[in-house]
């Protein structure tokens, strides 16, 4: 394995920071102060393919150059990273690219929180479903749950067992990002829970548990949508009627026209006022299509 | 207004007469016009993102849109310190609910312009929001199904595409449009104006504090909530990928409206994307030399930075009707016309679609957003059309359907 002035010898390969006195033949215009002109793939796989051959202790050797403040005194190990993360995505890489998960994984452990997110950001790129469980157990966590989540999404696979079972423990935001999460999966094993969550005290569950359940195409929901959708305050009753027209329309898709016309002629019946006659005519529309 | 016994206001009437209205001229009597100005005709409006270019965007539905306005509220992150929730608002949440606003113009920086323009067609106003329209693949699918599913006026900030629409132009459209083109070796080559080393971002600066006035999780909104540098906010906001995508998505939507009306690339997708770039960084763009999105049909658009790197060696090749058979010109001469351009003003009065309307722009910009997945992901991909997806490459998906911070989400 490479040792880590070797690791850092390669790293500092990727070219300076452009200043007025930058001469890159590649560069067509005057460069600017701080931008950073990176090199070719191939020169860049130069500096990548060494790195990924030294294996996960040349990888970690390259995040133990990460600083927590991202200030650009570390911007080389960040773009080394970062650029590692995408090559490996390539065709015939698969093995790197376990490798670097793996890496990212382990390199989690015990590092500052802002380099942590880093990490997390890093295996959304690159992370198949062996990086979910892991980024499960940051999601209750108040700095890093949303990086979390995001690359929760992104994986896909696996990622809805981690937001169900975090969800009993959640509260506040955490609670929030979970309910809209398992909505954006369509997660039908937790429609129980998104229905008890749109009677939610917070207003913001409340919301996106309904799109979640209309996301979902979840019949059951429907009485409890609509009693929703004639809510007061404004913001709250225009997105729980689109909640409603999504799932109807999903429902008619599904071919539960049934239930979508109750959803359609109870939107047609209640909205009366000028300001949603909107609502009206594309609910009558539906009806009559 | 009050004219005897019925009373029917600018709102209600527009509204109530939107389904009737779809293929018709609204009377001007009734709206009002030059010598009967009527108080109906007076649209209440919002200006959500009060920097950089949001006075011109507002300014404009009075002057190009010829439109009799009243501003009602304006609203900003920013605005911290003086809020009201009368005239001045920082939460756009508060001022689509209005019952009096009908028209949102949008300039905040592109990470808001799919969420504020759908949440305010769900409230019922008709939009004007600046370019670009999104910021990756998946905002402009759920744009266009709001306006669909609300029948509210959309237009994007940027009007190339009316003024294309003659003549010799018309006639290119309608080969591009009738399917007689397969395996085609035409191409439109688009060279710089993209400035791209303008905004490619620095990577050099320590974060600090927001301003005291400036609401800073709101202002990352869906992107994620990364430390303060003062050049995450105001026009430098075209840096980083969280809120655009370096001057390729600030700039692509002006320069590719006419030539992706002329040559129909607002009807499909590209099937295949290419570009040429470095590795890209994580959080700022950066330089790049030229993409090559491949359709269908067989016609290439090739984009050039002509900023960074070798050209593509690609040149314009056109679409002539000389060069179809006998069948084909006749299959062309088929097409029905073509509907006119309208403006967002008289869109909004007739409740046709605006030229710039939501599926239309969407096609649009992603082309500089599938240019972008290519640059981020460092290699070629395949695009389904119909889909909108990236064919059997997760990796690139995650770029064209980004994840939200929650509340957001599409």
């Amino acid at each position: 394995m490479a040792s880590a002035e070797e690791i850092k010898a390669l790293v500092d390969q990727v070219p300076p920071l452009d200043s007025k006195d930058t001469k890159d033949p590649m560069l067509k215009t005057r460069p600017s102060d701080g931008k950073l002109t990176g090199p070719v793939w191939e020169e860049a796989v130069q500096i990548l393919d060494p790195i990924l051959t030294g294996g996960k202790g040349a990888i970690a050797a390259v995040m133990d150059l990460l600083k927590p403040v991202d200030d650009g005194a570390d911007y080389k190990a960040r773009y080394v990273l970062h650029a590692m993360a995408q090559y490996v995505n390539r065709k015939g890489k698969e093995e790197e690219q376990s490798m670097v998960v793996d890496a990212l994984l382990s390199a989690l452990k015990g590092r500052d929180k802002p380099i942590q997110g880093f990490l997390i950001r890093q295996l959304q790129v690159c992370a198949d479903g062996r990086a979910s469980a892991t980024l499960g157990t940051f999601l209750l966590d108040k700095e890093l749950g949303e990086d979390a989540a995001n690359a929760l999404l992104a994986i896909r696979q696996g990622a809805v067992e981690q937001f169900r079972s975090a969800l009993p423990k959640a509260k506040g935001k955490a609670k929030l990002t979970i309910i809209q999460n398992l909505g954006v999966l369509k997660d039908a094993r937790s429609a129980g829970a998104l229905l008890e969550a749109v009677t939610d005290s917070d207003e913001a569950v409340r919301m996106a548990a309904a799109w979640g359940l209309a996301n979902l195409c979840e019949a059951s929901a429907v009485d409890a949508l609509l009693r929703a959708a004639d809510a007061k305050a404004p913001w709250e009753r225009a997105q729980m009627t689109k909640a409603c027209l999504l799932l109807a329309e999903k429902l008619q898709a599904a071919g539960k026209a049934d239930e979508a016309r109750k959803i359609y002629a109870h939107l047609r019946d209640t909205r009366k006022d000028a300001s949603e006659s909107y609502v009206r005519e594309a609910a009558a529309k539906a009806l009559s299509g | 207004m009050k004219r005897g016994t019925t009373r029917i206001t600018r709102r209600g009437f527009l509204k109530g007469s939107a389904a009737a209205a779809a293929f018709t001229i609204v009377p001007r009597h009734v709206l009002g016009g030059p010598g009967t100005p009527a108080p109906s005709d007076t649209f209440g409006a919002a200006l959500i993102g009060c920097g950089g270019r949001g006075g011109g965007t507002f300014s404009d539905l009075s002057g190009r849109h010829k439109l009799n306005i009243k501003q009602l509220a304006l609203c900003d992150v920013k605005f911290l310190d003086k809020a009201d929730n009368k005239k001045y608002y920082t939460d756009f949440r508060r001022v689509v609910e209005r019952k009096d606003i009908d028209i949102v113009a949008i300039a905040t920086p592109p990470h808001w312009h799919a969420l504020i323009s759908i949440a305010a067609m769900e409230c019922g106003k008709d939009v004007v929001c600046e370019k670009p329209m999104t910021r990756f693949v998946a905002e402009g699918r759920a744009v266009a199904e709001a306006e669909k599913r609300y029948k509210r006026i959309f237009q994007v900030g940027t009007y190339g595409r009316e003024g294309a629409a003659s003549g010799g132009n018309k006639v290119t459209r309608k080969i591009m449009i009738s399917g007689v083109m397969k395996n085609s070796d035409a191409s439109y080559v688009r060279r710089g104006g993209f400035k791209i080393k303008e905004w490619a971002g620095r990577v050099d600066l320590k974060p600090e504090a927001p301003p005291k006035n400036l609401d800073w999780d709101f202002y990352c909104g869906p992107s994620p909530l990364k430390p303060y540098v003062r050049p995450r906010t105001g026009g430098t906001h075209r840096w980083y990928w969280d809120y655009e995508g370096g001057g390729l998505a600030d700039m692509g939507q002006h320069h590719l409206m006419g030539p992706a009306y002329i040559f129909g690339l607002d009807k499909t997708h590209p099937v295949e994307v290419e570009a040429c770039a470095p590795p890209a960084h994580p959080e700022v763009s950066g330089m790049w030399a030229w993409s090559k999105l491949k359709y269908a049909n067989g016609f290439t658009l090739v984009l050039e930075s002509g900023e960074w790197g070798e050209p593509s060696g690609m040149q314009s090749k056109g679409v002539r009707m000389e060069d179809l058979s006998e069948a084909d010109r006749k299959k062309v001469e088929e097409v029905p016309d073509l509907e006119p351009e309208i403006g967002f003003g008289e869109a909004v009065k007739t409740r046709q679609p605006a030229s710039g309307n939501a599926e239309v722009s969407h096609h649009i910009v992603c082309l500089m957003h599938l240019t972008n997945v290519a640059i981020r992901l460092g290699r070629p991909f395949k695009f389904d059309p119909v889909t909108e997806r990236a064919v059997g490459d997760e990796e690139a998906n995650r770029l064209i359907d980004q994840p939200m911070r929650a509340p957001w989400h599409l």
